[in-house]
């Protein structure tokens, strides 16, 4: 009896036991499917986040686009504004550099103008047309004819090297030669270029308003001046204006001043008689 | 600034009066005197009396050309601080070496373009100073 009374205390204490690990498995099953659930919940509140980070995102990369299309934009119009000043900026430099050598050339003239106008000795005039052609136009070889009324012929007044000196006894009829073509067509002449040497040809009569009293023939450019340019052709021209006036006004005064001598000599011949 | 004074040398006159310009068109340099000499004892008793800071000179002059002049400065009268400047009628020939070598501080050759002008005389100025 008491045999039985422990065995069925045994299987009791069992069974409790069993019941007790069925009740354990429950809690846990039940901690399992409740755990199960939050994750799922937090799985799906992720998905939704992702999809928002995502719209984000695609919305930021869409405005990063579209700036970048303005910048790009921007640059293109800042490129071909810059391009646009520098080529005014070197449009600018030019105009600054054309305008100063102008500037040269009209201080030039002034001096030259001033120095053929200072005197009214026909040597001094010649000597200064000398100067300015060997000074400022950079002459090496010239002769400069001055035109005899009684012969109709070109007379070399000045020169400098050596060409000029090879003219007949420094004469030159109208119409003959270079020199005296320019002499009777009253038109200048220039080359285009310069030879190897700085050898140019470049005559250029000296009028006054059509009528020419003379003529600078240019033979050759010192060495390190290339060639005359449209600038120094321009100078040319104008200076030349000026020394046939200088010219025949010193000449003038010369003849006036020697008749004026010649008659006072003779007033004084007579007051003595 | 100090004003800077030039002696400007050459027998042409028509050369020193347009010399004489372009140095007064000279951007940048405060301007003192500009005393001229038609040669080279002229400039030489010159710059003896007075002082400059800058000498422009012609190669070929009667009485003393432009290299004897450079060389009685250096020389004689032991102004090697002076810059001179000797112009040339002929592009870089025996004279300009000549004057080099005899203590010029630079050339120019005729007829004289208003930028290098400029940029000798800046650069022998600012040596200078």
């Amino acid at each position: 009896m008491t045999q039985k009374t422990e065995e069925i205390l045994t299987l009791f204490s069992k069974s409790e036991e069993l019941l007790e690990m069925f009740r354990k498995g429950r809690a846990f099953t039940e901690e399992l499917m409740s755990e199960n659930e939050r994750l799922r919940y937090r799985i799906v509140q992720l998905e939704r986040e992702k999809i928002d980070l995502s719209d984000t995102l695609m919305r930021e990369v869409e405005r990063l686009r579209l700036e970048n299309g303005q910048m790009s934009q921007k640059l293109e119009f800042l490129d071909s504004r810059f391009q646009r000043v520098e080529a005014e900026n070197k449009d600018f430099a030019q105009r600054y550099v054309e305008v100063e050598e102008q500037n040269e050339s009209l201080a030039n003239l002034y001096v030259a103008s001033h120095r053929l106008h200072s005197t009214l000795d026909p040597a001094e005039v010649v000597q200064c047309i000398k100067e300015i052609l060997v000074n400022m136009i950079g002459s090496e070889e010239f002769g400069l004819f001055v035109v005899d009324d009684e012969t109709s012929e070109l007379v070399l007044a000045g020169y400098e090297g050596e060409i000029a000196q090879r003219l007949d006894r420094g004469r030159v009829a109208f119409g003959e030669g270079l020199e005296g073509m320019v002499a009777q067509s009253g038109q200048a002449f220039f080359t285009e270029d310069a030879g190897e040497l700085g050898e140019v040809c470049a005559c250029i009569p000296l009028k006054i308003k059509e009528r020419v009293v003379g003529v600078i023939a240019m033979y050759k450019l010192l060495p390190h001046k290339g060639g005359l340019t449209s600038l120094d052709h321009r100078l040319l021209e104008l200076m030349a204006g000026h020394a046939a006036s200088a010219l025949v006004s010193s000449k003038l005064y010369a003849l006036a001043d020697r008749k004026l001598r010649t008659i006072e000599g003779f007033m004084n011949l007579l007051r003595v008689r | 600034m100090n004003k800077k004074n030039f002696l400007v040398v050459d027998d042409s006159a028509t050369f020193r009066q347009l010399l004489c310009m372009s140095l007064t068109r000279l951007e940048g340099i405060t301007q003192g005197d500009i005393t001229e000499a038609v040669d080279g004892a002229d400039a030489l008793s010159k710059v003896r009396d007075s002082q400059f800071d800058l000498v422009l000179t012609d190669i070929r002059m009667p009485n003393m050309d432009g290299l004897e002049f450079v060389n009685k400065v250096r020389t004689e009268l032991r102004r090697t601080e002076l810059p001179i400047i000797i112009i040339s009628t002929k592009g870089a020939d025996e004279d300009i070496e000549k004057g080099m070598s005899l203590g010029a501080t630079g050339y120019l050759s005729k007829p004289i373009q208003m930028s290098k002008l400029r940029e000798l005389v800046t650069n022998c100025l600012q040596a200078e100073a």
